[in-house]
């Protein structure tokens, strides 16, 4: 059994317009999201700004209100507020946020913010607490004088180290990591994540990595999600997404990945238009009459990819020659 | 689990002691530690200070000497008396009463009310808007819709009302009085910084590590708009006690044998005052102006010590 299952979520915001304010319209967030995911894996979930990654990831952990559809954990759907307390859901599930200053509290020290989930959680003594905090600041790599610190203090990677600690410090088993590295530039992200890759060998931790630069899912994640408006265009392992991407969106996203090597210059440009142009005319084949998505078929025993029956076949077979 | 955490990290209980003591020598200054370096580096608002605590002392111990019904006796020997005189340091007024007595017990009432307000309507207020902002939907609907419906209320006319008709007042129910129409302002502008507080990201991972909803509005979001707070209070403390002088001014406000700063300077209705007998009004009016300055420098240097960008003192 997975560690926690994902079925059909649905996130809907409404619009109100008009005299009496009433709901008109919704904005469809997530529109019918499915998957599970695994103790001690890392699975990624990637798509463009806007396409409803974070408000997956914000749901799973509770944040977000959910319209229709069931997040199972323990056998309990925790989109119901009285599961999660009844589970101590948090307690397990946690969250690393993309923003590290505004996601720690700008009047407190870092010994509180820390502590924070241990005193909602655990009932430890005062010093057994403090010592928690230090070995948790020692596993991220800080001195104990930032204990009395204020957040404002640290730099960028720094304080998303101390956001890593808070996330860890009750021993969880799923992290949700909200693009935690977006923000930090690229010598402290590779930092950041090897810290991530560390403590998740050492305590055996799950996490949803959420993120739209492909080049860190491939270093992080064994299975990947590709979400495009609201809906998953494209499931499979590491393998299926980087060297067999099936759906459009996927292969434009793989497109968009900058190359550094001048010498290829012009025969990534090349690549990279002849996918746009496949795109543009090909556009009704991959998304239906409403510009919306497939539903998902299943290619191989791990891949599946949202196109009808035939033409995922069809493409399946196409891809598998060229492999040849 | 713990052993988890022993197995990961070389910190043991015996290093306890010695990190903490390392982690104080690093700490960052107390927060009294950072206003007081702000006053110090600021001459204007020390002085300021000072001057609004001994004065506030100096009346409230002073008015615990002062016999106020033997004092708010006419006196027709004293009949608008002369200034510094033995008897009469300040002059006396119409009736023959000490100024300069009639000053130190109106100041303690009127000090007294506006602070008993402020604390009042300010908590209050805080409170209202910290709830309303954070819980959102129908909860700040219901509210708004009950702030509106008070702030319709016409204040004024409605103190001067409950003041005729309430048979035994003083200067605690005056308080009360007030503090009913008094707390809106703030609670409008809490609400609105709460607003957009509650949508930070450090709410939603206090949320998410298992927070409750009234330690999440009190404990993270009120000591991040404190500057806020501490700057409205300072400056509604200022206004408050004009609230009190106004009414006391038109004669809504204390009763007569209660003198109050309003009574003090309402002698200033008449011409022949102004013009001839500027003793009877002219202390109360200057201490208020002298007041009211000192409390919103105080205020300023309360708001830099809050945000860290506008400091001057020393400590950062």
């Amino acid at each position: 059994m997975s560690l926690i299952e994902i079925k059909d979520l649905k996130v809907h915001y409404p619009i109100r317009s008009g005299f009496w304010n009433r709901v008109t319209d919704s904005v469809r967030a997530v529109d019918g999201v499915s998957f599970d995911i695994e103790a001690g894996e890392t699975y990624g979930l990637v798509g463009e700004s806007g396409s409803g990654k974070s408000t997956t990831g914000k749901s799973v952990v509770g944040l977000e209100k959910v319209t229709s559809g069931s997040i199972m954990y323990k056998g309990l759907d925790i989109t119901k507020a009285e599961n999660r307390r009844k589970l101590d859901y948090n307690h397990d599930v946690q969250m690393i946020f993309q923003d590290s200053l505004s996601s720690l509290n700008p009047r407190k020290r870092i010994e509180d913010i820390i502590a924070e989930p241990l005193r909602n959680f655990e009932n430890l003594s005062k010093d057994d607490e403090k010592l928690r905090v230090l070995q948790l600041l020692n596993i991220v790599g800080l001195d104990a004088d930032a204990l009395y610190k204020y957040p404002h203090q640290f730099s960028g990677g720094q304080r998303q180290r101390i956001g890593v600690a808070r996330a860890v410090a009750t021993n969880p088993k799923l992290i949700i990591a909200d693009e935690p590295v977006s923000a930090l530039d690229l010598s402290v992200q590779a930092q950041v994540l090897n810290f991530m890759k560390k403590i998740q060998r050492e305590f055996g931790i799950s996490y949803l990595f959420i993120s739209h630069d492909l080049g860190v899912v491939r270093h992080m994640c064994n299975n990947i999600a590709i979400m495009n408006r609201g809906r998953l265009v494209e499931i499979g392992t590491r393998d299926d997404i980087y060297n067999h991407p099936l759906h459009i969106y996927t292969k434009r996203l793989l497109a968009a990945i900058p190359e550094t090597n001048v010498n290829s210059r012009e025969a990534h440009r090349a690549s990279r238009l002849a996918v746009e142009e496949v795109y543009r005319e090909q556009q009704s084949k991959y998304y239906d009459e409403q510009g919306e998505a497939y539903p998902l078929v299943q290619v191989t025993p791990t891949h599946a990819v949202a196109l009808p029956q035939n033409v995922a076949q069809q493409l399946a077979r196409q891809e598998g020659e060229v492999q040849a | 689990m713990a052993e988890n955490f022993e197995q990961h990290s070389d910190i043991s209980a015996a290093d306890l002691a010695r990190l903490t003591q390392e982690a104080q020598a690093e700490a960052t200054p107390s927060t009294a530690k950072i206003i007081w370096s702000e006053f110090k580096a600021d001459k204007p608002a020390m002085a300021a200070l000072i001057i609004i605590v001994s004065f506030i002392l100096f009346v409230m111990i002073g008015a615990l000497f002062i016999n106020t019904p033997k004092m708010m006796e006419t006196n027709i020997m004293g009949y608008f008396n002369q200034p510094f005189t033995a008897d009469y340091w300040l002059g006396a007024d119409s009736a023959g009463r000490s100024v300069a007595k009639q000053l130190i017990v109106g100041s303690r009432n009127s000090i007294g009310i506006a602070i008993g307000l402020t604390v009042i309507s300010s908590t209050f207020g805080i409170c209202w808007g910290l709830i309303s902002g954070y819980f959102n939907g129908y909860i700040d609907w219901g509210m708004q819709r009950i702030y509106d419906f008070m702030m319709m209320l016409p204040m004024t006319m409605m103190i001067i009302v409950l003041v005729t008709i309430i048979p035994h007042y003083n200067s605690v129910t005056l308080t009360f009085i007030f503090s009913i129409f008094y707390w809106e302002g703030t609670s409008r502008l809490i609400r609105s910084r709460t607003l957009a507080e509650s949508e930070k990201d450090y709410v939603a991972a206090s949320k998410a590590s298992g927070t409750s909803h009234w330690k999440i509005i009190f404990r993270e979001i009120m000591p991040n708009i404190s500057s806020l707070i501490i700057v409205d209070c300072t400056l509604s403390f200022a206004e408050n006690i004009g609230v009190e002088t106004g009414l006391s001014y038109l004669g809504f406000g204390l009763p007569s044998q209660t003198p109050s700063l309003g009574t003090m300077i309402a002698n200033a209705n008449d011409p022949n005052n102004i013009t001839q007998y500027w003793w009877t009004w002219l202390p109360a009016a200057l201490e208020i102006i002298v007041l009211c300055l000192s409390i919103s420098y105080v205020g300023q240097v309360l708001r830099r010590a809050a945000d860290a960008s506008q400091r001057q003192g020393s400590i950062n």
